[in-house]
């Protein structure tokens, strides 16, 4: 036995001589003609494998066998301002086409070939579905780190409503743990000059959204209803894309992200006579889509406002979880902070701001405040309460009646698997809402794509944490109403005038791009 | 029966799936991202995704280009491996025996597609390129980017089948151009491509001989061990020189796009 083998080593090194030396020579430059032999001294079948019918290379003798059930994945452009994919990490588990098809109906619904776009609406969902991690938001972390480094840049941060009740998680807290106060001191301890409430500029959106819809329903403005919201930039993207024809139903007000950019770069530049040009307008979002809102190039007023064509309204948007990390580079303790204060002049928030984290959060914000604004009269305890239009069913619908206006109904939806179903409701001529409430993410902002993974995919457990902590935070706030928050008082007073002003309609609106021309129709 | 794969070019949505299957499937390791303007092959990435930007009826247009071996059904890179470590198989991939292969990079100068790729960073180097998962395929499996593709580019089956589906197709849609791609270039190939825009403009040679090549590739490429040998060692020297010179244009390119 032992013969055989020795016999078979001798033949076979007879082979590899030959083959290593015109290898070595073929790689002369590379390899050490002292590596020997050695190299080649698996190659016992070599006799065996040449000739022969079914004749394999060696690597090819098992069959492979795959990790798990491979399929497809979405594609994702190099450039997509969003979302990134790390390759290595990728197992083809296809969980992000699952989620994109299905929950979010965009893969898979167009037609192919292709126009020059891939097509994606920057929602970040299929980040929480996807098991490896192989996609992340685009980190931009360094550009925030460098900015605070740098003594000439005033650095301004701005937080989401739906942030502060997630980012604890991760930290260890329990899902929907509350806190604001720790997110705060968090930021100013990285650095931030100052640090500002997103509610602030939700309940400046509230004021000029509401206040549309009243121009549209008494016909002062020429637009038709239902009137949608506009504040998530996933769904925008998505109408564009998928229902260009119902843009005119798309409220023109800028998301609170980008009402925000646009003030602290004009209003806040001059009451604190800050140059600008030196301000640094970093937001923390729940949301990828923000990042892309926030590089669409008509989201520059602050740059008609003072004619310096290389301001833009927002310079850097992070997501909860690159600025967890952020913390964590710092080895800051998120749970040991003490609570700590949002900075005026753009720090007040009411408890209608809070609640536009979740979905039929901005329907019920909208709805007290234009009760107000039509009647002039607080709002009845119900309308602090529309329990219709909360929690987790796919679209919910309300009917609100309004003193000298009669009913006035309304729907909301989450997830743009249930968007189509309301856009086709309108497109058909059948909508009987005045104004309707969309969100690209399932829960909405809370469980938006730049969450923490708190469950891999996202469980209506960890929504419904987040969700209830937004509203119980808002059934304490001390002002529940967006035209109570004295901050909107004074920003009207001082500077905007009133809803709608010539000023507000420069800084504060926007309009909408037709992208039904990457969509090429799918036929089956 | 010798197998073939169709490429619809009109259903690539560029996602990248097969080449990411094909490093599962073959234990290779991760060398670059696969799926954008420019990609290439490397001896440990056999089957790349390009994006062509080019334009349909005056509008722009994206189109995705899944490139990996061909698989001739008359391999000039068997016709000029000397060592006998290539070989075409009768179902139809084009398979080598890494442990015959001496690395003289006779195949890669052969290939009329710029297939093959070579280990240059190893001690021992070998040629590298797709088999078309010949192990699956005498299993009765489709290849494994085949079995992943979510787009339906990508169809697996009987040479003769994909051809008939191929003909069927540029015939019934006006939308394809009237060429199939592999049919007759190398003197056929078991890979076979359909696109709407002309493959020229999409980055295919389509200037080979339609004749088969081993037919050339034996006169030239017949020759002694000892030729070969200036051969790989001219080729090592350029490689290094280009690695650096790549390295140079990477680092001043730093640090990339916003
Ligand atoms: S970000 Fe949203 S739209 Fe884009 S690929 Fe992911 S799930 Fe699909
Ligand atoms: S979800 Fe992640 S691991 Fe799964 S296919 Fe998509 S990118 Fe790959
Ligand atoms: S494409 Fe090149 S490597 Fe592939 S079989 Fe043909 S000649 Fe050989
Ligand atoms: S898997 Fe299919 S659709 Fe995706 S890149 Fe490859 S060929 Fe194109």
């Amino acid at each position: 036995m032992y013969d055989h083998v020795k016999e078979d080593k001798q033949q076979l090194d007879k082979q590899v001589t030959r083959r290593s030396f015109l290898k070595m020579m073929g790689g002369l430059s590379l390899a050490g003609i002292t590596i020997g032999l050695t190299g080649c001294s698996n190659t016992t079948t070599v006799a065996e494998q040449a000739g022969g019918d079914g004749w394999l290379p060696q690597q090819y003798q098992a069959r492979g066998n795959w990790p798990a059930q491979v399929r497809g994945r979405v594609p994702i452009d190099p450039d997509n301002p969003s979302i990134v994919r790390d390759d290595q990490k990728c197992i083809l588990c296809g969980q992000c086409m699952e989620v994109c098809t299905r929950v979010q109906t965009v893969a898979g619904h167009y037609g192919l070939p292709m126009a020059d776009d891939i097509i994606c609406v920057n929602c970040g969902q299929c980040t929480l579905w996807c098991p490896t991690g192989a996609i992340t938001e685009r980190d931009e972390t360094q550009k925030v780190a460098q900015a605070i480094n740098d003594p000439n840049k005033h650095v301004i941060v701005q937080t989401a409503p739906a942030t502060r009740v997630a980012l604890g998680e991760e930290f260890g807290l329990p899902p929907g743990t509350w806190v604001v106060g720790q997110q705060v001191a968090a930021l100013k301890r990285l650095g931030f000059d100052a640090v500002f409430d997103t509610n602030f500029t939700a309940d400046l959106t509230i004021m000029e959204e509401a206040t549309e819809l009243i121009k549209r329903v008494t016909g002062e403005i020429k637009a038709p209803l239902p009137q949608f919201t506009s504040c998530s930039p996933g769904w925008v993207k998505f109408c564009e894309y998928y229902y260009p024809d119902l843009l005119p139903h798309m409220s023109s007000c800028k998301s609170p992200q980008q009402m925000l950019g646009a003030v602290a770069k004009t209003y806040y530049a001059k009451v604190k006579n800050i140059k600008p040009e030196s301000i640094v307008s970093v937001s923390i979002m729940p949301c990828t889509a923000k990042k892309f809102e926030a590089q669409r190039p008509e989201m520059n007023d602050s740059a008609h406002y003072w004619h310096n064509k290389d301001l833009q309204d927002v310079d850097v948007v992070l997501t909860t979880r690159e600025l967890a990390r952020l913390i964590k580079q710092q080895n800051i303790d998120l749970s040991k902070l003490p609570e700590e204060n949002y900075d005026p002049i753009m720090g007040e928030g009411t408890g209608g701001a809070i609640i536009f984290g979740a979905t039929g959060g901005v329907m019920e914000a909208a709805v007290r405040s234009a009760y107000f604004l039509i009647t002039k009269q607080q709002p009845p305890a119900d309308l602090f309460n529309l329990t219709p239009v909360r929690y987790l069913e796919g679209v919910k619908e309300a009917a609100v009646e309004v003193p000298g206006v009669g009913t006035v109904k309304v729907a909301v939806c989450h997830g743009l698997s249930n968007a189509r179903q309301v856009l086709d409701t309108v497109r058909a001529g059948n909508a009987p809402w005045h104004f309707v409430e969309f969100m690209s993410c399932p829960g909405g902002c809370i469980n938006g794509g730049g969450q923490p993974r708190s469950s891999v995919p996202p469980s209506d457990e960890i929504r419904m944490a987040r969700i209830n902590s937004l509203y119980q935070a808002d059934a304490q706030a001390p002002r529940r109403a967006s035209h109570e928050n004295s901050e909107i008082l004074a920003i009207y007073e001082k500077f905007l005038q009133h809803p709608m002003s010539e000023l507000s309609e420069e800084l504060l609106h926007t309009s909408y791009t037709d992208r039904g021309k990457k969509i090429n129709a799918l036929t089956s | 029966m010798s197998k073939g794969v169709l490429v619809d070019l009109t259903k690539c949505i560029g996602c990248g799936s097969c080449s990411v299957a094909c490093k599962m499937w073959n234990a290779l390791p991760y060398s670059q991202i696969t799926q954008q303007q420019g990609s290439n092959l490397d001896a440990d990435t056999w089957t790349v995704i390009n994006r062509a930007e080019v334009k349909k009826d005056n509008e722009p247009v994206w189109r995705f280009i899944k490139y990996q071996c061909l698989h001739c059904d008359e391999p000039a890179c068997v016709s000029a491996c000397f060592s006998k470590a290539l070989k075409k198989t009768k179902e139809g991939p084009v398979v080598y025996d890494v442990n015959l292969c001496v690395g003289c990079r006779y195949c890669m100068l052969a290939c009329p597609f710029n297939i093959p790729k070579y280990e240059w960073d190893k001690a021992f180097p070998e040629v590298r390129k797709c088999q078309m998962c010949a192990n699956r395929v005498y299993n009765g499996d489709s290849p494994a980017c085949v079995s992943v593709c979510p787009a339906g580019a990508l169809t697996y089956g009987d040479h003769k089948t994909m051809l008939a589906i191929a003909r069927e197709k540029i015939n019934g849609d006006g939308d394809y151009v009237k060429h199939i791609f592999g049919e007759k270039e190398a003197g056929g190939t078991s890979w076979l491509y359909i696109s709407d825009i002309p493959f020229e403009k999409l980055g295919f040679r389509t200037n080979v001989t339609t004749k088969p090549l081993p037919e050339y590739t034996e006169s030239i490429m017949g020759l002694t061990p000892a030729v070969g040998l200036s051969w790989g060692a001219l080729l090592t020297g350029m490689y290094v020189y280009n690695r650096r010179r790549n390295e140079i244009a990477k680092e001043k390119e730093k640090p990339g796009k916003k």
